[in-house]
C-alpha cells in the first residue's frame, strides 16, 4: 500500500489538472501572437512562449488533456470489450474461446506503431482514429488477462462448490469469477493506459496523431526539435511532462501489481559483524562421541517482519552409523527447519542461534560456507520432498548426477558417467545407460526420487538426511522407495535421519525415533519403546489419532501453535488433557529417564506408572 | 522434430492471416476506399482521380480476385508499385531493409549484453546500492519515450556538446568509423527501453530461480557458487527473459520507427512516413507487411531458441 | 441394505486429448463403473493418483458430464431431469474438498459462503438464515460468532470444518468428501473424521468417501471399492476386504500400506515400477503390468468384477480362486 500512496497522488494530480483544465484560467492554448514568438517566461507565461507565439503552460495542461483524454477512452473500450471477451472465451471454452480470445491474437501479430499507421493512412490522423487503432490495439490484452483469470478462477474449488451448490451462470460469473478477475484487470488498465500515452504522444510526434493546432506534448515536441537550437527549454517542458506522467503511471501499475498478487518480500536481516564472529570466538570441545552426527541444544532463529522466531529450540538429536533415527512432528513442528539447518542450506535470514552440530569431530554451525560445501553432497547428503521441483528441469538427470560426483571427486567425465551408471543400477533403474540422458519431466515420480537417492549417496555419505522423501509418493511406490533406503543403510552402514509426519512410516523405516513439537523434541526412544509405551501425552495422542484398526481415531482439540505464540512452559499443555497449572508455568528440561530414553512432561510419572516403576 | 516443423507451420499460417487482415482493412473502412484515400480535409475528391485510383487498386474486380491476386503476388514477392512515383515497393523495401535491421540488431545485442549481467548482479544483492541504483534507472526508462531519449540525445550530445553528429547515414563500405558513430545514438536510443525490460525480467527470473527447490538440491551437492548460478540458476532464469525479449520486440520495431524519423536514419521509416502522409496506400502495406513478417519471424527464431534452452518444450 | 440413495450405472468418463492442432490420447478417467451409496452408508473409494476416484465423486454429483452410462438420484434419473428438477437436486448433493485452503472464497464472510446455498435455493428468510448459518458452524465445531470472519483467519482443520458446514447448509442427503483429511496433520485429520463419521450418524448422509488411505477408510466407511487406472478391481464390505484382500492390487496396496504395528502388516508385497499412463492403459486386466500372478490371458479380456467366495466381496480378477 505504501508503494501506491506517490505515484497515485501524483497521477490523480495530473488527471485532475486534465479535467479542470477549462476552468483553470490558462490562456487559450491556440492562440498565436507571433510577436511574441519564442518569447521566454513573461507576465501570464510562466513558461513563455512557442514557436508561434502560444502560451507554453496553457499547451503542457490542455495536452494532458488530449493525452489522458484519448489514453483513457481508449483503455476503458478495450477494458469493457476485452474483459467481456475474456469472461465468454474463459468460461465457455470451445467456439467461444476461439472467436473470442484466440481472434484477438491476431492482433498481438503486428507491431503497435505500425497498425497504427496503417489505420491512419486509410483513415487519416486524428483523436477520433487514434481512440480506434488504441482500443484495438489493447483488447488482446485484456481479453488473455481475463481469460487466464478465468480459467485458473473455474478450477479453484471455490468456484466449483458454488457450483455445486446450484447457481446460476450469471451468479457464478459475477459474484464468484469476476472479482477475482478485478484485480488483474485493473493492473492491465493502468498498463494500457500508460502506453496508450507513450503512444498517442509518438504518433503525434511523427505528426500522424492528433491534428495541430490541438495541444498535444508529442506535437509540442516536434514543434520544439525545430527550434531546438534557439529555445532548447521548449523541448524539455513537454519532455518532462511526458515523462513524469508515463513515471508515475508506471509505478502506479507496479505498486496495483503488487497489492493484487501479495507475495510478502522477504526481509533482509542485517548480519552485524559481531552475530559473524561470535559463534566462532568460542568454539566448544569437540565431544567424544560415537555418533556420525550429534546435534545438541541447536536452537534456530528466523527474522521475520512480525520480529524473531525460534521455529526450533533446544534440540539435541544424535544419529549413529548404520541407524535410522525419525524425526517425527506435524507441521511446524520445525523437523524440517532442523535437518536445513544441519546442512547449512538455510537461507540466510535463518541463523543457528545456539547449539553445536558435530559430524566427525568438526562442528557443522561453525564451518564457513566452502568449509561446509566440502562436506554437502560429500560426507553429509540429503534427499527432498518434492522430487519433480528438486531435479532442474533443463538438465538431463544423468548430468545432474554427474554433477554431484565431480563436485567431490577428481575423475574425468567418462569415469563420472560410468559410476553414474552403477549408482542408477544400484538404486533399481531399469535400462540405467538410456535412462542417464532422460530429463526429469520424462520420469515417474518414483524414478526421479530414486535419481535424488542415487545423487545422494553418490559420494559414500556417513550420513544422509531423508526430508520427507515420499510424501509426495504413492502408496505403492511409497513402499518401493522405503525398501530401497533400507536397503542402502545395511549396505553402507551410513546413519540415516528420516524426517516424515507419518508414524506408519516410522515403524516401517526408523530404529529410534524423535517425537517434535513446536519446536522441541517432547520425547526419544527406540522406536518399539516409543510406539509400545509413549511417555508423553502428545506422543500418545498422536498414536490414537492414526485411524488403525477398529477403534474410531481421536483428535487432539486445538492446533499446533504459531512460532510467533509459543506457550511459555509446556508447549503441548493448552491442548493436553492431563495439563495443570504448573505445566504452563515455566519452561520444562528435556528429562533423561535412562540412555537413549528421553520425555520433556513433569507428569510422566503419575501418568505412566509401569515405566516410572522400572 | 515434429514440433518444429507444426511451429513453422502455424508462423505460416498466421502471416497468411496477417496478409489478409491488412488486405480487408482497406475494404472495412466504410466508403468507397480510393474516394476516402483521395480525400483531404472534408473536400470532394476529383472524380476521375477516384476513378483511374479504383483502377490502379483493382478495386473494379471482384473482392475475390482482388484477394486471390494480391496473394499470388505475395507469393512471387510483388508488392505493387507506390502511388507517388511508381517505384516498385518491393525495391525500395530491399534498399531499406538492412539499414532498419541492422538498427534493430545493434540495438538488441546492446541492451542484452548490458541488462541481463546487470539483472543477474542485482538479483544477488537484492536490496544493495547497485540494485537500487539500477532497479531506479531502468523505471526511469521505461518511463521517457523512446523519441524523447532520441530527441535529447540530439540536444544534448549533437547541439549543446557537438561531441556527436546530430544524424543521417553513410555506408559501411565507404567510411566505417563515420558509420558506427552515426549508428552509436541511434541503437542507444533503441536499447535503451529494451534494455529496461530485460533487466527487470532477468532480476526478477534470478530472484525467482533462487529460491526454487532445484538450487537447494544444486547446493546440497557441494558443488561451487559460480556452478551453481551458472547452471542452475541463470540457465533456468533465461527462458522467461527470452520469452519478454520476443514479446518486446513489437514494441522495438515500432520504436525503430520513431528513432529512424529522429536521427534521420534512412530505413523504413523514411518512406513509410511519407507513404502515411501521401496516403500510398501500396507502399504502407508493402512495408507493415515486411515489418510484421520480420515481427513472426523474430518470434520463430525466439520460440527455437526457447525450445532449445527447455527441453521439456520439445517433448511436450 | 436398503434401496440405494444414489446410483451409478456403467458410469465412464473419456477427457479429449488437449491441444487444438495436435490432438492429444483421449484419457479414460473412468471407465464402466458401477457404484451406489444408500441413505446413511459411507462408502469409500480407494486408489492411487490416476485411478479415477476424484472423477468418479464429480460424475455422481453431476459436476460434470458422463460420457457413457447414468446416474439415478432417489429414482430420478440425472441425466434426463429438467433444468428445475436440477435445481432441486442440486440441494440435495454436496461435495467436501481436498484443499482447505482453495475450498474457500478468501474475499468472502465464511458465513456469506454458508449461506450461498440457502440463498440460491431462496431457503429461508434472511433473519432466520443467519441463525442457521450459526447453527451450522456449531454443529460443526465451531463458534458461531466466526461468521462474521474471513477464511484467512483459520486453520487448515478449521477451514475444512466451514467446507463441510455450507456442504449441509442446504440439507444435502448425499455428500461426496474428495479426499477430505488428506491435506491436514495427523492430529486434526482424526478430528475431521470423527466430525464426518457424526454427522453421519446424526443426520443420515449417504457418503462417497473418496481417499488413497485404506487404514482410514477401513475405519470410516462400511463398503469399499479399490480403484486402479479408471476401473474397479475389488469391493465389498470394508472391514472384509480389509481383513481379506483377495485381488492382487489390493493385497499390495495394503502391504504397502505403513502400519504402526508392523505385526498387522501382511508381508510386503513390492510393486514394480509406476502405473502406467490413463491414456495408454495395458489391455485386457489393466494392472496385469505390475502384477506377479498375470499369466497371458489376463492381457486377452477385461476381467469381469463378480462375486468372490461367500458371495460378500466382488472382485475382478480371473485368477482369484487359483492366488488367494
Amino acid at each position: 500500500m505504501k508503494k501506491l500512496w506517490l505515484p497515485g497522488t501524483i497521477v490523480g494530480l495530473i488527471i485532475l489538472v486534465a479535467i479542470l483544465a477549462p476552468l483553470l484560467g490558462l490562456m487559450d492554448p491556440v492562440r498565436q501572437d507571433i510577436a511574441n514568438r519564442l518569447a521566454g517566461p513573461m507576465n501570464g507565461s510562466p513558461l513563455g512562449r512557442d514557436e508561434f507565439g502560444r502560451d507554453v503552460f496553457s499547451r503542457l495542461i490542455w495536452g494532458a488533456r488530449t493525452s489522458l483524454g484519448v489514453a483513457f477512452a481508449s483503455a476503458l473500450i478495450a477494458g469493457v470489450i476485452g474483459t467481456a471477451f475474456g469472461l465468454i472465451g474463459g468460461w465457455f471454452r470451445g467456439w467461444g474461446e476461439i472467436f473470442t480470445v484466440r481472434s484477438m491474437d491476431i492482433i498481438l501479430c503486428f507491431p503497435p506503431v505500425l497498425l497504427a499507421l496503417l489505420v491512419v493512412t486509410l483513415m487519416g490522423p486524428g483523436a477520433g482514429t487514434l481512440i480506434l487503432v488504441l482500443s484495438v490495439l489493447y483488447l488482446p490484452g485484456f481479453a488473455r488477462v481475463t481469460y487466464a483469470e478465468v480459467l485458473s478462477a473455474r478450477s479453484l474449488d471455490y468456484v466449483e462448490a458454488v457450483r455445486a451448490l446450484g447457481a446460476p451462470t450469471w451468479r457464478i460469473l459475477f459474484r464468484t469469477v469476476l472479482p477475482n478477475v478485478a484485480g488483474p484487470v485493473l493492473v492491465q488498465l493502468s498498463l494500457a493506459v500508460a502506453s496508450a500515452v507513450v503512444l498517442e504522444s509518438g504518433l503525434s510526434f511523427l505528426g500522424l496523431g492528433v491534428v495541430p493546432p490541438s495541444p498535444s506534448w508529442g506535437l509540442m515536441i516536434r514543434g520544439a526539435r525545430a527550434t531546438m537550437e534557439q529555445a532548447p527549454m521548449l523541448l524539455l517542458w513537454p519532455c518532462a511532462a511526458l515523462t513524469l506522467t508515463i513515471l508515475a503511471m508506471n509505478l502506479l501499475c507496479d505498486g496495483l501489481r503488487d497489492a493484487v498478487d501479495p507475495r510478502t518480500p522477504a526481509t533482509r536481516r542485517r548480519i552485524r559483524v559481531v552475530d559473524r564472529l561470535l559463534p566462532g570466538l568460542l568454539p566448544a570441545a569437540a565431544p567424544q562421541t560415537e555418533a556420525v552426527l550429534d546435534v545438541r541444544n541447536l536452537t534456530v532463529e528466523i527474522a521475520t517482519p512480525r520480529g524473531a522466531i525460534r521455529p526450533v529450540q533446544g534440540v539435541s538429536l544424535q544419529v549413529f552409523a548404520g541407524e535410522t533415527l525419525a524425526v517425527v512432528g506435524e507441521s511446524g513442528s520445525g523437523k524440517s527447519v532442523t535437518a536445513t539447518t544441519v546442512m547449512g542450506l538455510m537461507p540466510p535470514i535463518a541463523q543457528a542461534v545456539e547449539g553445536q552440530a558435530w559430524l566427525g569431530g568438526r562442528d557443522l554451525l561453525r564451518l564457513t560456507e566452502p568449509e561446509l560445501r566440502a562436506l554437502r553432497g560429500g560426507p553429509m547428503a540429503m534427499v527432498f520432498q518434492d522430487p519433480m521441483s528438486s531435479l532442474n528441469p533443463v538438465h538431463t538427470v544423468g548430468a545432474q548426477v554427474v554433477e554431484a560426483i565431480q563436485a567431490h571427486q577428481k575423475i574425468s567425465s567418462s569415469d563420472a558417467w560410468k559410476q553414474a551408471e552403477q549408482l542408477f543400477k544400484r538404486v533399481g533403474i531399469a535400462d540405467p545407460q538410456k535412462r542417464l540422458r532422460v530429463y526429469p519431466h520424462e520420469m515417474s515420480g518414483g524414478m526421479r526420487q530414486r535419481v535424488m537417492i542415487a545423487m545422494a549417496i553418490a559420494n559414500r555419505p556417513k550420513l544422509l538426511i531423508c526430508d520427507e522423501p515420499t510424501t509426495a509418493l504413492d502408496v505403492t511406490v511409497q513402499a518401493q522407495i522405503l525398501d530401497l533406503l533400507n536397503a542402502l543403510k545395511r549396505e553402507t552402514g551410513m546413519g540415516m535421519i528420516f524426517i516424515t509426519h507419518s508414524l506408519g512410516v516410522v515403524s516401517e523405516i526408523a530404529d529410534r525415533v524423535a517425537v517434535m513439537y513446536a519446536g522441541q523434541v517432547v520425547e526419544q526412544g527406540s522406536v518399539a519403546e516409543v510406539f509400545g509405551n509413549p511417555l508423553h501425552p502428545y506422543t500418545r495422542a498422536l498414536l490414537e489419532a492414526v485411524p488403525e484398526g477398529d477403534e474410531p481415531p481421536v483428535g487432539i482439540p486445538g492446533i499446533v501453535p504459531q512460532p510467533h505464540a509459543f506457550p511459555v512452559g509446556c508447549r503441548f499443555a493448552p491442548r493436553c488433557r492431563f495439563a495443570t497449572p504448573a505445566c504452563e508455568a515455566a519452561p520444562l528440561p528435556l528429562e533423561e529417564i535412562r540412555a537413549g530414553r528421553e520425555v520433556r512432561c513433569i507428569r510422566w510419572h503419575e501418568l505412566t506408572p509401569t515405566e516410572a516403576a522400572a | 522434430m515434429w514440433w518444429l516443423l507444426r511451429r513453422i507451420g502455424v508462423s505460416l499460417a498466421l502471416a497468411w492471416i496477417v496478409a489478409t487482415i491488412v488486405f480487408m482493412t482497406l475494404h472495412m473502412v466504410p466508403g468507397d476506399p480510393a474516394e476516402i484515400l483521395l480525400s483531404t480535409g472534408g473536400v470532394a475528391p476529383d472524380p476521375a482521380a477516384v476513378a483511374e485510383l479504383r483502377e490502379r487498386l483493382g478495386l473494379e474486380q471482384p473482392l475475390l480476385t482482388q484477394y486471390g491476386q494480391f496473394l499470388l503476388g505475395l507469393t512471387r514477392g510483388d508488392l505493387g508499385t507506390s502511388l507517388v512515383d511508381e517505384y516498385p515497393v518491393l525495391d525500395e523495401i530491399a534498399l531499406r531493409l538492412p539499414r532498419t535491421l541492422e538498427l534493430i540488431f545493434a540495438g538488441t545485442i546492446l541492451a542484452v549484453i548490458v541488462a541481463i549481467p546487470a539483472g543477474t548482479w542485482a538479483a544477488l544483492h537484492r536490496g544493495g546500492v547497485f540494485d537500487r541504483i539500477a532497479s531506479g534507472t531502468a523505471a526511469f526508462l521505461l518511463a521517457v519515450p523512446v523519441f524523447v531519449v532520441g530527441t535529447v540525445l540530439v540536444l544534448v550530445f549533437a547541439q549543446m556538446l557537438r561531441i556527436m553528429p546530430a544524424g543521417g547515414y553513410v555506408p559501411f563500405a565507404q567510411n566505417p568509423g563515420q558509420h558506427m558513430t552515426l549508428l552509436a545514438m541511434p541503437a542507444v536510443a533503441i536499447a535503451k527501453g529494451l534494455a529496461a525490460v530485460v533487466f527487470r525480467m532477468t532480476r526478477a527470473s534470478v530472484l525467482d530461480a533462487l529460491s526454487r527447490d532445484y538450487v537447494r538440491t544444486a547446493r546440497a551437492k557441494g558443488i561451487s557458487p559460480t556452478r551453481v548460478l551458472v547452471r542452475h540458476v541463470v540457465r533456468n532464469a533465461l527462458t522467461p527473459v527470452l520469452t519478454v525479449l520476443g514479446l518486446h520486440m513489437g514494441t522495438l520495431l515500432g520504436g525503430t520507427v520513431l528513432v529512424e524519423y529522429v536521427f534521420n536514419w534512412p530505413g523504413m521509416s523514411t518512406p513509410l512516413l511519407r507513404a502515411v502522409e501521401a496516403r500510398d496506400y501500396p507502399m504502407v502495406v508493402g512495408i507493415v507487411l515486411t515489418i510484421s513478417g520480420l515481427f513472426l519471424l523474430i518470434n520463430l527464431i525466439m520460440d527455437l531458441l526457447y525450445a532449445a534452452l527447455d527441453p521439456r518444450i520439445r517433448t511436450a | 441394505m436398503n434401496a440405494p440413495l444414489i446410483e451409478a450405472v456403467g458410469l465412464s468418463k473419456t477427457f479429449p486429448g488437449k491441444g487444438l492442432f495436435r490432438k492429444g490420447k483421449p484419457v479414460q478417467a473412468v471407465k464402466h463403473i458401477d457404484a451406489s451409496v444408500a441413505r446413511g452408508e459411507a462408502v469409500g473409494v480407494v486408489g492411487e493418483s490416476g485411478s479415477g476416484k476424484s472423477t468418479l465423486g464429480r460424475l455422481m454429483l453431476g459436476l460434470m458430464p458422463v460420457t457413457e452410462g447414468s446416474v439415478r438420484f432417489d429414482g430420478k434419473l440425472m441425466n434426463e431431469a429438467s433444468r428445475s428438477e436440477w435445481r432441486q437436486l442440486r440441494k440435495r448433493m454436496q461435495i467436501v474438498f481436498q484443499d482447505p485452503y482453495g475450498s474457500l472464497d478468501p474475499r468472502r464472510r465464511v458465513g456469506d459462503q454458508i449461506a450461498d446455498g440457502m440463498k440460491i435455493h431462496r431457503l429461508l428468510p434472511a433473519e432466520q438464515r443467519r441463525q442457521r448459518v450459526a447453527e451450522l458452524l456449531a454443529k460443526v465445531g465451531l463458534d458461531p460468532s466466526h461468521a462474521q470472519r474471513y477464511p484467512h483467519e483459520f486453520s487448515g482443520g478449521q477451514r475444512q470444518r466451514i467446507g463441510i458446514a455450507r456442504a449441509l447448509s442446504t440439507g444435502a442427503e448425499f455428500l461426496v468428501a474428495d479426499e477430505p483429511v488428506s491435506a491436514l496433520d495427523v492430529s486434526i485429520q482424526a478430528q475431521v473424521i470423527q466430525l464426518l463419521s457424526e454427522l453421519r450418524r446424526d443426520l443420515g448422509l449417504a457418503m462417497l468417501f473418496i481417499s488413497h488411505d485404506l487404514p482410514v477408510v477401513a475405519n470410516l466407511c462400511d463398503r469399499v471399492i479399490v480403484m486402479y487406472l479408471g476401473r474397479v478391481m475389488e469391493e465389498g464390505p470394508a472391514k472384509h476386504i480389509f481383513a481379506n484382500p483377495v485381488h492382487p492390487y489390493t493385497r499390495a496396496l495394503l502391504s504397502a500400506t505403513p502400519m504402526l504395528d508392523p505385526e498387522k502388516r501382511a508381508k510386503r508385497i513390492l510393486l514394480q515400477g509406476d502405473p502406467p499412463s490413463p491414456s495408454n492403459p495395458p489391455s485386457g486386466c489393466v494392472f496385469r503390468t505390475r502384477c506377479a500372478h498375470a499369466r497371458d490371458a489376463c492381457a486377452e479380456a477385461v476381467p469381469e468384477l463378480r462375486p468372490f467366495g461367500d458371495g460378500t466381496a466382488r472382485v475382478a480378477c480371473i485368477r482369484a480362486e487359483e492366488i488367494i
